[in-house]
């Protein structure tokens, strides 16, 4: 079974560092996972509408204690082709 | 208890006396809700409308992945579903985004009121009209408006309406939603709202941390939003 743990998602990209300073509860590392890179998609695709998509960020998701947990790259959570 | 009410609706018309006295004795209970609760379930019959008298509420719809979509934020003064009173039930769900004060208005008092104070009932469509008018300005925010622009807009929005009933100034407002509450309003994961806050942050115009909003630059945060206010039609005027 899951338990419920505080997870933050720091974001690193073109615009600098921008802490989560809230954070969520989530059912382990799994959720944590597709949260992030669902919050990744969701500015790539903000970006696309702006016409300039940078992949060069990532999103850290650090647990309670202050540990990166999971580092997910704005590369690996899109698949591009050209 | 219903003085945020009787503002709002004073922003709107004059309420005289009688009709003030008809509102105040149209509530049979007050009731204290925590945060996160469901108050109206979706499709529930229901005999009684839910005015909020402090807190945050939230008309929202949920897909089977859990995702939701909040339609509206009601604020102190607001009917949460005064239209049960002719739908019966509602397609939608409201719920307590912090811990809420209710006083509960029983439909049959409503008829009675609408009844000898014919005044009162145009009132009250009014104010589903409002609702109606507030849910397309969120359509126009949703489908049309940068993620920074809704969400400027959402604040300019709650700016004026908590303004209304005395719970905002120029400089900002008590806000107590999370991230992913804003998230569930404006249609972005938190991730998002998280970096759109610095940029909004960042450009000076305003800051959202710790439960409250301030603005730095109200006429900067306008523009941004593309804000009109007319849609909370705030002439008073007689209807």
């Amino acid at each position: 079974m899951n338990v419920m743990a505080h997870y933050r998602f720091n974001l690193h990209n073109s615009i600098g560092f921008v802490p989560d300073e809230e954070g969520r509860e989530l059912a382990g590392l799994d959720e944590a996972r597709a949260e992030a890179v669902k919050g990744v998609r969701s500015l790539v695709a903000e970006d696309a509408l702006q016409g300039c998509i940078d992949l060069r960020g990532k999103l850290e998701v650090v647990d309670e204690g202050g540990a990166i947990v999971l580092t997910v790259l704005f590369g690996d959570a899109v698949e591009v082709l050209s | 208890m219903i003085d945020h009410f009787l503002l709002k609706l004073r922003a709107r018309d004059e309420i005289p006396p009688d009709e003030e006295e008809a509102i105040r004795a149209m509530f049979t209970e007050v009731i204290e809700v925590p945060a996160d609760k469901t108050i109206v379930r979706a499709g529930k019959e229901l005999d009684f409308s839910t005015l909020l008298l402090d807190g945050l509420l939230c008309r929202f719809k949920d897909l089977r992945d859990g995702s939701r979509q909040i339609s509206e934020l009601h604020v102190a003064g607001d009917f949460a579903d005064l239209h049960s009173f002719s739908l019966k039930h509602l397609d939608h769900s409201v719920m307590a985004l912090t811990r809420c004060r209710l006083a509960i208005a029983p439909h049959d008092r409503i008829q009675a009121v609408i009844r000898a104070h014919p005044h009162l009932g145009r009132m009250f469509w009014f104010m589903t009209n409002l609702d109606a008018a507030i849910h397309r300005e969120w359509v126009l925010s949703l489908g049309r408006r940068s993620a920074l622009g809704r969400t400027a807009h959402l604040f300019c929005e709650l700016r004026l309406r908590l303004g209304l009933v005395g719970l905002a100034d120029e400089t900002g407002y008590k806000l107590n939603l999370t991230q992913i509450d804003l998230a569930e309003c404006l249609g972005l994961t938190s991730v998002h709202v998280n970096r759109v806050l610095k940029e909004l942050r960042e450009r000076g115009l305003v800051e959202f941390r710790g439960g409250r909003v301030t603005i730095h630059d109200l006429p900067g945060l306008e523009r941004a939003a593309e804000f009109d206010p007319a849609y909370l039609y705030l002439e008073r005027r007689p209807r």
